[in-house]
């Protein structure tokens, strides 16, 4: 929805799809595979593979599918902006804290930060603290928040904020006070006011 | 003419043995879960009928929906299908006789409880009760992998669902025809939502809506077994096809 094929500056739909190491990155596995469905061209950078047997499948399903998945992350910036439309950022989820510091995570963020074609990143933007947000860190274009906004999410300064809960029981959303907006149509996903 | 088919639409190739071969594949090379695919297959059925027969369009006073689920995996895909309906606004009820003591299957009637989703604990004795209570039927019996006799009470269900005038959706298959060559007395449903894609018994489908759902086949397994699919409308997980 934020990036429309017709809408991609290049001639190619690429996308490159970041992949931590734990839940966050397996998200992005599936991200992948569904942005190959939908006909974009994904390649996949995984440096550290999980070993749980499902997002071992998620991998092979993408594997199956043709999506490339990158040896190296190229620390030269200006191959990755020349190379691909957009980044999704599925580094580093709610769940991490110290993960920043960690390798390869430390290296890949430090190279994210200096791209200049537009960031996604799913749930957190990875390395920030999940409650207080950023200084210095990556500042995607797109924030798409998982099940509902973290506390981070206030200090989200890009273009476009999405909310994918629409799976939440309606009595979690209560018990939780969630209040979320209201997703139109059969959509996954709603768009919630960009921020000023 | 037999050779002439309407541009756009799939060529309705795949025999039983072809259909349960994608899906094995599915299962075997590319590691799907049973899991991952019924959910988007009852996220498809949902999204296809949110767009056929919105909430509005409803003539009973709550967009009430009977969904009901046979003994396999047609049934776990109706179980999915009516939790994706309760969160689409509508009042979707469910009737599960047979239930396979399997965790995928019991999970997924435990998500509908604790949605809220009723289950009945009868069928409703006669059509003209369902045609008061309920806007929709969601046959969700029998899928492709139907063979041989309809074993009850799916007999005596499907006697009753014959004679109902409100709309029925079936998912894949009309229930109890033939996978390849239908079923000329038997259910005639206003919706099919083909899933992956149309099967032959798809030809002798009658009602206003044709669907095709499951947008997870790859490419590769697309060119593989000629399935010639139109393409998707954008990020959709339904095709209307008619």
């Amino acid at each position: 929805q934020a990036f429309p094929l017709p809408s991609l500056p290049r001639r190619q739909p690429t996308v490159l799809v970041v992949c931590g190491p734990a839940q966050n990155g397996a998200i992005g596995l599936v991200c992948a595979r569904h942005l190959r469905i939908f006909d974009y061209e994904p390649t996949i950078f995984y440096p550290k593979r999980s070993p749980d047997p499902l997002y071992r499948d998620f991998t092979t399903q993408c594997e199956k599918m043709d999506i490339p998945f990158l040896s190296y992350l190229p620390t030269e910036v200006q191959l990755i902006n020349d190379a691909y439309n957009a980044v999704v950022d599925a580094v580093l989820g709610a769940e991490a804290e110290a993960g920043e510091g960690k390798e390869p995570c430390a290296t890949i963020l430090a190279t994210l930060k200096h791209v200049r074609i537009p960031i996604v990143s799913l749930d957190v933007p990875s390395g920030w603290d999940v409650e207080a947000g950023s200084s210095g860190g990556i500042s995607p274009d797109v924030l798409v928040s998982l099940s509902a906004p973290k506390q981070c999410a206030r200090r989200f300064l890009g273009r476009q904020h999405f909310v994918a809960g629409r799976f939440l029981p309606y009595d979690m959303q209560k018990k939780f006070e969630l209040n979320p907006p209201e997703y139109p149509g059969t959509e996954c996903v709603v768009a919630l006011r960009a921020p000023r | 003419s037999p050779g002439c088919r309407s541009p756009g639409v799939p060529s309705p190739l795949p025999r039983q043995e072809e259909a349960q071969a994608i899906d094995q594949e599915l299962f075997t090379e590319y590691k799907f879960s049973v899991d991952q695919l019924m959910e988007l297959a009852g996220l498809s059925c949902a999204t296809a009928i949110a767009k056929a027969y919105p909430p509005s369009s409803f003539t009973t006073s709550q967009p009430a929906v009977l969904v009901v689920c046979g003994p396999g995996n047609n049934g776990g895909d109706g179980l999915v299908c009516a939790r994706h309906l309760k969160m689409f606004g509508y009042q979707p009820t469910v009737y599960y006789p047979k239930r396979p003591s399997k965790p995928l299957f019991e999970g997924l009637t435990t998500q509908c409880q604790k949605m809220d989703i009723p289950f009945l604990s009868e069928f409703p004795a006669e059509a003209a009760l369902i045609d008061e209570l309920y806007g929709l039927v969601v046959d969700a019996i029998f899928g492709f992998s139907f063979k041989g006799a309809v074993r009850e009470p799916f007999g005596s269900i499907l006697s009753t669902l014959e004679r109902i005038t409100v709309p029925i959706a079936s998912i894949d298959i009309p229930s109890g025809w033939d996978v390849e060559k239908g079923k000329a007395d038997g259910l005639q449903p206003d919706m099919l939502i083909s899933l992956t894609a149309p099967k032959k018994a798809a030809v002798h489908f009658a009602g206003r809506y044709h669907f095709l759902g499951g947008r997870f086949v790859p490419p590769a397994l697309q060119e593989k077994y000629a399935l010639n699919l139109p393409p998707y409308p954008e990020t959709d997980c339904v095709l209307q096809l008619t």
